[in-house]
């Protein structure tokens, strides 16, 4: 990503938003017991079209403001975040994936990444008391519905740090395509 | 080919961020509650509150949508639950009917003139909930009323039940005020891991400690109840302000927590483990009451273990 004022203000709006969002509205939506969880996605979208350096800055910002706004335990929400931005863009540099429906099992895999490792961060520093075994089902619901969400949440995303992309992976895979026939006077179907 | 300076910013990206998360996580734990760390998430809270208040009221109307939704699923089945709910209930009118005039003699008898229930003179402030802990692990809510309307730390909070064709209270104990600002105040509900309320069964009188079982809000456990005493299903469990010489309960005697749904019977452990459905609905909580005074010292237990 190109790290300019303006790239920063969009992924800080774009945090704020998904922040508020989630507060306000999806955390107060239980659907089967779980909710989706628009922070983290946020975070693997921006990871996705920006790489892991962008990826794991979004995530410990995001998680910064998550415990800031939250009460919880101040660094163990940045700590996991800043993880799944690393690991979402290195999937991208790595792999350098093109599919248009890739952003469902990235946001997938983000966010068990990010519930699992969350539980395993909240049990070690501060949870003394007996777990329910509904905590997996609420966590499974949580990643099923994140990947409901994941196209429309990526689409936006990508709109939204377009001007500031490097590369943008689907504007690359759209140039791999070989051109489609034309004409002789430049209009298809009149093929000779 | 990799560029080796791309990679060595990368890393040092990553090392930096988690190296800044470990140590302000562990500044966050070594500090006391006045500390920076601490300061700045009451700053911020207090920044985000009117962000939060307008979002909520602004969006109340998708939440509604959703819970239209589901409610229009479970509508079919509520309606087969409630014609034999009002079955049940004429048959338990009859019952109540003739009780009521058995308990007006009994009342007599033994000078019961004393309301059951909640505890009186402790003025509650009605607040409405403007956020919420997104994840099981932290269950606490924001609420829109802070420290301008009377509102201090440790206050308990009551909330209603969602379903008010049960039995019993219609509400109970649902947390208390764990941080406060001018105008909002955070609330930790039962349901949080580090919660733990003193709490008795009545009428038997059984004491123990209320803890909650962590992701599932419609379970809470009675620990500590001594093995001997005989606890049974559909009893109501309150808080049991107990006072001892130097420490006094955060919660006056009486406040309504749930009911005993099952009792783990273990011969081997001293302590018997009780199941507690609470009447609050920790799930769907629009609306709490912050008890903003305590009852006078008489609504107290002397001593009440553990």
């Amino acid at each position: 990503m190109i790290l300019s004022p303006g790239a920063l203000l969009r992924v800080g709006l774009l945090l704020l938003v998904a922040l508020v969002l989630q507060l306000s509205v999806l955390s107060q939506i239980h659907i089967v017991g779980g909710q989706a969880d628009l922070v983290v996605l946020v975070v693997a979208a921006v990871a996705y079209y920006a790489g892991s350096v962008s990826g794991c800055a979004t995530g410990f910002a995001a998680g910064f403001l998550l415990d800031l706004a939250t009460g919880a335990t101040m660094g163990a929400s940045s700590l996991v975040l800043t993880a799944v931005g690393y690991g979402v863009g290195r999937l991208r540099e790595v792999r350098d994936p093109s599919h248009g429906l890739l952003p469902i099992p990235v946001a997938a895999a983000a966010t068990a990444g990010w519930v699992v490792a969350f539980a395993a961060v909240s049990f070690m520093l501060d949870i003394g008391a007996r777990v329910s075994p509904l905590v997996i089902r609420d966590m499974v619901v949580t990643v099923l519905l994140n990947a409901l969400l994941a196209l429309p949440v990526f689409a936006g995303c990508r709109r939204l740090l377009r001007p500031s992309l490097v590369r943008d992976p689907l504007e690359a895979r759209r140039r791999l395509r070989p051109p489609r026939e034309a004409g002789p006077i430049g209009l298809r179907g009149m093929e000779v | 080919m990799y560029d080796k300076k791309a990679v060595r910013r990368r890393r040092a990206a990553l090392a930096g961020f988690v190296a800044l998360s470990l140590v302000i996580l562990t500044a966050y734990f070594g500090e006391s509650a006045g500390g920076f760390f601490h300061a700045l998430q009451r700053g911020a809270q207090e920044a985000f509150a009117p962000i939060e208040t307008g979002a909520s009221k602004a969006l109340k109307p998708v939440r509604d949508f959703f819970d239209w939704a589901g409610d229009s699923i479970d509508a079919k089945d509520q309606n087969e639950q409630l014609k034999e709910e009002v079955e049940r209930l004429r048959s338990e009118l009859a019952q109540a009917q003739t009780r009521r005039r058995d308990v007006r003699q009994l009342r007599g008898l033994v000078g019961l003139q004393r309301q059951e229930g909640f505890p009186e003179g402790t003025e509650p402030v009605a607040a409405r909930v403007i956020a919420r802990s997104p994840n099981v692990w932290y269950s606490s809510l924001k609420i829109d009323k802070g420290s301008g309307d009377g509102i201090r730390l440790n206050q308990p909070v009551i909330a209603a039940t969602s379903d008010p064709s049960r039995r019993g209270p219609v509400g109970g104990l649902a947390g208390k005020v764990t941080r406060v600002t001018g105008g909002t105040a955070e609330v930790t509900l039962l349901t949080d891991g580090s919660s733990g309320v003193a709490a008795q069964i009545m009428p038997a009188g059984a004491a123990g400690v209320v803890k909650p079982e962590v992701g599932n809000p419609r379970d809470l456990l009675l620990d500590f109840v001594e093995g001997g005493k005989r606890v049974t299903e559909g009893t109501i469990v309150v808080t049991s302000g107990f006072k001892a010489s130097r420490v006094e309960s955060l919660f006056p005697r009486g406040i309504p927590i749930g009911e005993v749904t099952r009792v783990d019977l273990d011969e081997v452990e001293l302590y018997q483990r009780v199941h507690i459905r609470p009447f609050a609905d920790f799930r769907r909580i629009d609306m709490v009451q912050v008890l903003t005074r305590k009852p006078p010292a008489a609504e107290t237990a002397d001593v009440v273990t553990p």
